[in-house]
């Protein structure tokens, strides 16, 4: 699974190696942070961008996909929007570039600072061999925001990141650390305010959650139509740590989000919950790695996927048990509406088990709107285009309800209906 | 939960070093010198008395394999096998082909006494079964013996080896050989076309159900050889046959190489059975020796509601790289996979399957048990996919899998790719097939709980081992009883 050496760059890569070339003088980063990021770089350079014959991007053949590497600046300005949920603490990162900050009962910083005082050195590494985005972001990353929620401390109000762009190019960063006992909602959000301009986006955000915090992080995408997002989410879940991570795609034209997680801790339990709407001529790709690494942990995950037009979805979810994490009790299922001829849907649900005394399944569906659901509506006189939007909006705000958390629950509802309106 | 006593009293039963068939046949053989070569080629080719297009059809593949590389993408491990230090024929002295069974000699027909394998057809008649098989028995390279040749030819139905269909039917080997899996199709695959030695050949023709069980055992025999066998079954229209495969290797603690290609190939309404128990020498319990069983067996169901089914049970082998597929071409064809795969020792088993949906209502079925023990690997590969035009594609698939011990591995690899929005398709790996409802209803009826497990999880397995044929289910039998109970995913 290593990238394959590759001396034949496409133009993409041409272009990204000569943007690395032009940008390195004002990235910020000290002598470590600049070797990890020649480091980095090198191996795009050597491997290329990784191609379907590379088993965790078989789907997503980020080297055809990939077609232009865009300038760094943005068309338009960008100002912070107002919040998902009123009341949030908002930390905005604008154009790539992060903002003043209202942080209340945690303490904030830029990420830039540990770029430039080398404290970021040790982190920037690719998580694995296949770990493109974790290249090109390290490579390129120039701000964000470092996060310390401290030990038992329980935020009223949500913090909301806002990454906000409008085309050019943003690569974001967000080393967080949740206090042992805290409770908070993050909400992480994406989104383009200029349409047309094609942008490239990556963003990582690096989470430790400490034994017992209880954590809700939702990540929530509305890239431009034309813009490519690269996003990667790293959790490192502590001792009878209790996280429900959501994840909302509607956007973007090319998006690739991995979840990479791993339970540390025992007694650790995730929810994890996706949405992919996807339309047009969008490719989206959920990839998860969920590691089981200690005894008795739990996790579920629900994907939910409802592909219309030419849109192309992906999921790959890979549970791994580790040799001693026994009492392991993990459930995975990945349901999906394919509601046109023209477009697709492949799955990879995975199970890599080592270890005996575990239970362990996984469950894939794809079909259209079950005929029956639709006769019902039918036969109580809703015309077929309206039932057929109900049942679609059903399949999904399902997953989003079980985040019991009523505004926040509204915010998400009203972005899925918006673009259900858009597209379907 | 964790597997039950019972279970792991089963899988002990049948684990390496338990293996029955290690003893070796001394007899005189006649081999090709060590290596590959086109001259080795030339060898065979002409060890088979083959026509001309059959050597070009050879090198043709043997160049294209040269530029081939050799594929690294399955979760097992081997040392680099030096293609150069095999035998690519081996054969017993004076045996080109199958003679009468009076002909053969005697050495070679105690081996297959030994084995269980009934040759001659007479005792058959007299003895206990109640169905008759024929069976193709080859041995290194060559096929020893065919029976009820004649019996067959009065249905109409071709049951030979192929080096003969090659020389007897050249036109319809022409027509079908290469047609499923071509000669370009994957690193193994195109080896075999280039040095395949031989393999049963199967012709049903139209409205014609072959009136007995088919069945080839195949034996490896002589050191250092790999066994390249190839196997081509075509069902005419409406007709159907059923077509069982056996094969075992001596103890050596050099590794073997076994790269078979199967075809076959159903025309309208024509339904195709095949069935493998497959008893490769597995290897010691320190991991050395076993045969490398890298298979490419496929089924095009051509014709409209034609079926083909792949039963197999799969406990031998040091490691196992196989996925019988079917090309669900025809309108309403349906493609079914059964599989129960149980791995001891240092087994390292890459196995699944196939469904590739390209007519209208066409189905598949898969359902696979994967059964871990020892230092081994088990993992289920299997793809379904629906092209654009396979309108109203239906799949099932359920596979799970059980370790016994905490050094083993099991994992699931399923690949779902749907590009049609009528297709139904449903993958399911889950865990306790025993479901608290089903446990409640025996135990209100006054059955123990240990013996309603093992009811439930019988009345499971069999789900697997019912379609075998009769003849096949003493093999099978002693995995029957395997509980399932605890499998993980």
């Amino acid at each position: 699974m290593t990238l394959q050496a590759n001396t034949r760059l496409t133009a993409a890569e041409t272009a990204l190696v000569e943007a690395y070339n032009t940008q390195i003088s004002d990235l910020p980063g000290d002598a470590d942070v600049l070797s990890a990021r020649d480091r980095l770089l090198d191996d795009l350079k050597t491997g290329g961008l990784p191609t379907r014959r590379i088993e965790s991007w078989h789907y997503t053949d980020l080297k055809t996909l990939v077609k232009t590497w865009p300038a760094l600046e943005g068309a338009d300005t960008t100002k912070v929007l107002p919040p998902m949920v009123a009341g949030s603490s908002v930390l905005a990162v604008l154009q790539g570039k992060a903002d003043g900050a209202r942080a209340d009962g945690f303490t904030v910083s830029h990420y830039r600072d540990s770029l430039s005082d080398g404290s970021a050195a040790a982190r920037l590494a690719a998580a694995s061999d296949d770990d493109a985005i974790g290249r090109i972001n390290g490579s390129f990353v120039r701000d964000g925001f470092v996060l310390e929620i401290p030990a038992d401390a329980e935020l009223e109000a949500p913090v909301e990141i806002q990454s906000i762009h409008a085309g050019g190019q943003a690569h974001t960063r967000f080393p967080v650390k949740i206090g042992a006992g805290a409770k908070v909602v993050v909400i992480e959000r994406h989104i383009a305010t200029s349409g047309d301009e094609a942008a490239l986006v990556s963003s990582v955000s690096d989470i430790t959650v400490g034994e017992g915090a209880e954590v809700t992080w939702v990540v929530v995408q509305q890239q431009g139509a034309a813009d490519t997002f690269l996003g990667q989410v790293r959790v490192d879940l502590g001792a009878d740590a209790k996280l429900k991570l959501f994840n909302v795609n509607a956007g973007g034209k090319l998006v690739r989000q991995e979840l990479r997680i791993d339970a540390n801790g025992e007694g650790s339990e995730l929810t994890l919950r996706g949405v992919n709407l996807i339309g047009g001529e969008q490719h989206v790709d959920v990839t998860l790695v969920l590691g089981h690494n200690v005894p008795n942990t739990s996790s579920t995950d629900v994907f939910r996927n409802v592909v219309f037009d030419r849109g192309r979805g992906v999921f790959q979810g890979m549970i791994k048990v580790a040799i001693d994490a026994q009492k392991t009790d993990a459930k995975m299922s990945c349901n999906t509406l394919l509601l046109s001829d023209e477009a697709d849907f492949s799955a990879k649900p995975e199970l890599e088990i080592f270890a005996d005394d575990v239970v362990c399944g996984h469950g894939a569906t794809v079909a259209d709107i079950d005929d029956n659901h639709l006769y019902y509506l039918k036969a109580r006189g809703i015309p077929e285009n309206i039932a057929r939007a109900m049942l679609v909006n059903a399949f999904v705000a399902e997953v989003v309800e079980e985040l019991e958390d009523e505004p926040l629950v509204e915010a998400l509802e009203a972005i899925i209906s918006a673009w259900l309106a858009k597209h379907a | 939960m964790v597997a039950v006593q019972e279970t792991i009293d089963q899988v002990k039963q049948i684990d390496i070093d338990q293996y029955k068939y290690g003893f070796e046949t001394q007899i005189e053989v006649d081999k090709a010198p060590k290596g590959l070569s086109e001259d080795i080629i030339r060898f065979i080719s002409a060890k088979k008395q083959e026509p001309d297009w059959m050597l070009e059809w050879r090198l043709d593949a043997y160049r294209r394999w040269l530029t081939m590389e050799e594929p690294t993408w399955a979760r097992v491990e081997y040392p680099k096998i030096d293609f150069n230090d095999i035998y690519y024929y081996a054969a017993p002295k004076n045996v080109t082909g199958p003679v009468s069974i009076d002909d053969v000699d005697p050495e070679l027909l105690k081996t297959y006494e030994k084995l269980g394998i009934p040759l001659r057809e007479q005792e058959i008649l007299a003895g206990v079964q109640t169905s008759k098989i024929a069976i193709d028995a080859v041995f290194d390279s060559v096929s020893v013996v065919t029976t009820f040749k004649e019996e067959l030819k009065k249905a109409g139905v071709i049951f030979m080896s192929i080096s003969e269909a090659i020389r007897e039917h050249p036109e319809l080997v022409k027509k079908y050989l290469g047609s499923v899996v071509p000669p370009t199709d994957n690193y193994y695959a195109t080896l075999n076309c280039a040095v395949f030695t031989d393999g049963s050949f199967v012709f049903v023709p139209k409205g014609v159900r072959c009136p007995m069980e088919l069945s080839t055992y195949f034996r490896i025999n002589e050191k250092n050889t790999g066994q390249f066998e190839r196997t081509l079954i075509i069902c005419e229209e409406g007709a159907y046959v059923s077509y069982l495969e056996g094969c075992t290797a001596p103890q050596r603690d050099e590794n073997q190489l076994h790269a078979a290609v199967v075809e076959l190939v159903a025309l309208d309404d024509a339904e195709i059975k095949y069935s493998t128990v497959q008893n490769w020498y597995p290897g010691d319990m320190e991991g050395k020796g076993g045969i490398y069983n890298f298979v490419t067996k496929r089924g095009d169901c051509r014709g409209k509601n034609s079926k083909i089914s792949w039963t197999q049970v799969e406990t031998g082998s040091a490691i196992t790289w196989k996925y019988p597929s079917c090309i669900l071409r025809g309108d309403g064809s349906r493609g079914e996979f059964y599989s129960i795969a149980v791995s001891n020792g240092h087994q390292q088993i890459d196995s699944g399957t196939k469904m590739i949906h390209l007519g209208k209502n066409t189905s598949s079925r898969i359902i696979s048990k994967g059964i871990s023990a020892g230092k081994s690997n088990n993992t289920y590969r299997g793809q379904v996919s629906a092209h654009r035009k396979a309108a109203n594609a239906r799949n099932f698939t359920q596979c799970d899998s059980l370790l016994i011990g905490d050094t083993c591995g099991a994992h699931t690899v399923p690949y779902i790719e749907a590009k049609n929005s009528t297709c139904q398709f449903e993958h399911e790996a889950t865990t306790s097939k025993i479901s608290e409802d089903q446990l409640f209803y025996c135990l209100q009826r006054g059955i123990p709980e240990e013996a309603a497990i093992a009811l439930i999880v019988n009345g499971f397995v069999k789900e697997v081992i019912q379609e075998l044929p009769m003849e096949f289910a003493v093999e099978a039998q002693k995995l029957i009883g395997i509980s399932l109970e605890g499998s993980v995913g």
